[in-house]
């Protein structure tokens, strides 16, 4: 398995990957009780309701852990060893956390920095969501 | 009326095969090599088995195969659970609900795998597991186990201050009980500049914090208290069983860092056994990379959170300790059956049968499944040694 794994939306997912593609981070609110979920799926895991629409969010968050990978785990990123993935807290609700990465594969990411979301245009389509720190004032 | 379970599951044998890097044989020959080794170890003719129980990850021979195999005539009792780690100790705990209501009578549970050989977790040689994050991570580059624990252990470590040296503790201490089991696959001794110059895998996880990829199995064999009593060993009441979980990225329940499903679990299984941390003697705790160690001693109620590495440090952990942890090096030094063998290694204690490395008096063992990181959900079981 050379190529790199690309997303893969199923019928819960697509609205998801189709934010991706129009430059969005979407995410499902529940009509029921206006709280966020994440990864999609139909039902509320607070009040249960199956009303939902998807809303386009600040992309805004906070890194929350990081991980440097060192071993090629998958032959397709072998080239980028070492690179770091992070885990990214939303500022919509602290239960929700995105695993990704910083759009500089240079940058060295720290616990509590300040990201905003980009749309990165993959190896393939659908593009990726990535992240850039924001500047501190 | 809730139903007890409290001492009426035994388990009456245990049987592994070789610990290896390459088994050459089958995963059904695995499974059939260790399930006659714990008839043979419990003196049960064959005939007599009634219910077998796996869990795999797309890994195994399916167990109604294995059932076949053996020639059970009249399986009353089947189970093929999909999950890891986390689901190894509910098949026990299951078994043991099966013996005790009377649905069979003795329920051979098993894991057989060439984790090393055939099905490395997240390795280059399948593709990832599927699950309903995996969309989101796999193009990151985010798709295996050590990634995994070590995102969690890099926020542990921030937040609780726990260092390299903490983590090597955990290693060092198993590898000195290692040196005391002949199954082990790694006995040599681990100094500390060991543990620093083994390479680093993914950061903060070097080498020798992750646990050994094997080929293996081991069984277990379960059946109500009173026919473990007419069999060759004395019997190890399962004194309670729990299992649970829910927190994970996908459930919008993120637990604190550092803390597992384990711990939501964790009072239900003592409440049931009416025993407490304080009452176990031995403990084997699911060591998948030894940050996971440190945080279910937190979340087991051993120690206070964030405590784990310091009371691993002190040594408490080790042989002689006031809690002695993976007695038979764990899946760091012995080996890596999925759980299993943390299983098997509490049964020893509790017989007495754990040579070089018995915890003198040993009544009460704890055996952890994987806390919950990856698949979700968690297991656990507390032995009563008679």
């Amino acid at each position: 398995m050379k190529e790199k794994p690309l997303p893969v939306p199923d019928r819960d997912s697509a609205p998801f990957w189709e934010g991706v593609r129009a430059g969005e981070l979407r995410l499902q609110r529940c009509n029921g009780c206006g709280s966020y979920r994440w990864p999609a799926r139909a039902i509320c895991n607070h009040c249960h309701s199956f009303d939902t629409d998807w809303l386009a969010v600040s992309a805004r968050g906070t890194v929350t852990s990081w991980v440097r990978t060192h071993q090629a785990f998958m032959r397709a990123f072998q080239d980028e060893i070492p690179y770091a993935v992070i885990q990214v807290q939303l500022d919509e609700q602290d239960d929700i956390q995105m695993i990704g990465r910083l759009a500089d594969p240079g940058l060295e990411p720290t616990i509590g920095m300040r990201v905003r979301a980009d749309f990165a245009p993959a190896d393939g389509d659908p593009p990726l969501v990535v992240w850039h720190p924001i500047e501190q004032l | 009326m809730a139903f007890d379970l409290a001492d009426r599951g035994a388990i009456a044998g245990v049987g592994y095969t070789e610990f290896s890097k390459n088994s050459g044989v089958s995963t059904l020959t695995l499974a059939l090599r260790a399930i006659m080794a714990a008839l043979d170890d419990a003196g049960l003719p064959p005939n007599r088995l009634d219910g077998i129980a796996t869990h795999r990850v797309g890994d195994s021979i399916p167990s109604a195969v294995v059932a076949q195999a053996v020639g059970i005539r009249d399986l009353s009792y089947f189970v093929d659970q999909f999950g890891g780690g986390g689901s190894s100790h509910a098949v026990v705990g299951q078994a043991a609900l099966a013996v005790a209501s009377g649905v069979a009578d003795y329920v051979v549970c098993y894991r057989a795998i060439n984790a090393r050989s055939e099905f490395r977790m997240g390795g280059t040689a399948r593709p990832a597991v599927d699950s309903v994050e995996t969309q989101y991570q796999a193009p990151y580059g985010y798709v295996a186990p050590p990634q995994q624990y070590a995102m969690v252990a890099q926020a542990y470590m921030h937040r609780y201050g726990i260092t390299p040296r903490h983590l090597a503790a955990v290693a060092m201490t198993q590898r000195r009980h290692a040196e005391k089991n002949a199954r082990a696959l790694m006995r040599a001794p681990m100094s500390y500049d060991d543990y620093l110059a083994s390479r680093m895998v993914a950061d903060p996880f070097r080498l020798l914090d992750c646990c050994l990829e094997t080929d293996g199995a081991v069984a277990i064999l379960v059946c109500s208290p009173e026919r473990a009593r007419d069999l060759r060993q004395p019997p190890v009441l399962v004194r309670a069983a729990a299992w649970g979980g829910g927190q994970t990225l996908f459930s919008n329940r993120q637990p604190p860092p550092g803390t597992s499903s384990a711990a939501v679990m964790v009072p239900r299984l003592y409440k049931k056994a009416g025993l407490g941390p304080a009452d176990v003697d031995v403990a084997m705790i699911y060591d998948c990379f030894t940050a996971a160690v440190l945080i279910q001693l937190e979340d087991y109620g051993f120690c206070a959170k964030g405590e784990g590495g310091d009371f691993v440090l002190s040594g408490a952990t080790a042989l002689g300790g006031s809690l002695p942890v993976n007695t038979h090096g764990g899946f760091l030094s012995e080996g890596y059956v999925h759980g299993w063998n943390h299983i098997a290694e509490a049964v020893q204690q509790l017989r007495g049968a754990a040579g070089d490395r018995q915890v003198p008096g040993a009544k009460i063992a704890l055996s952890t499944g994987a806390p919950g990181y990856v698949g979700g959900v968690t297991s656990a079981l507390l032995l009563r040694g008679t």
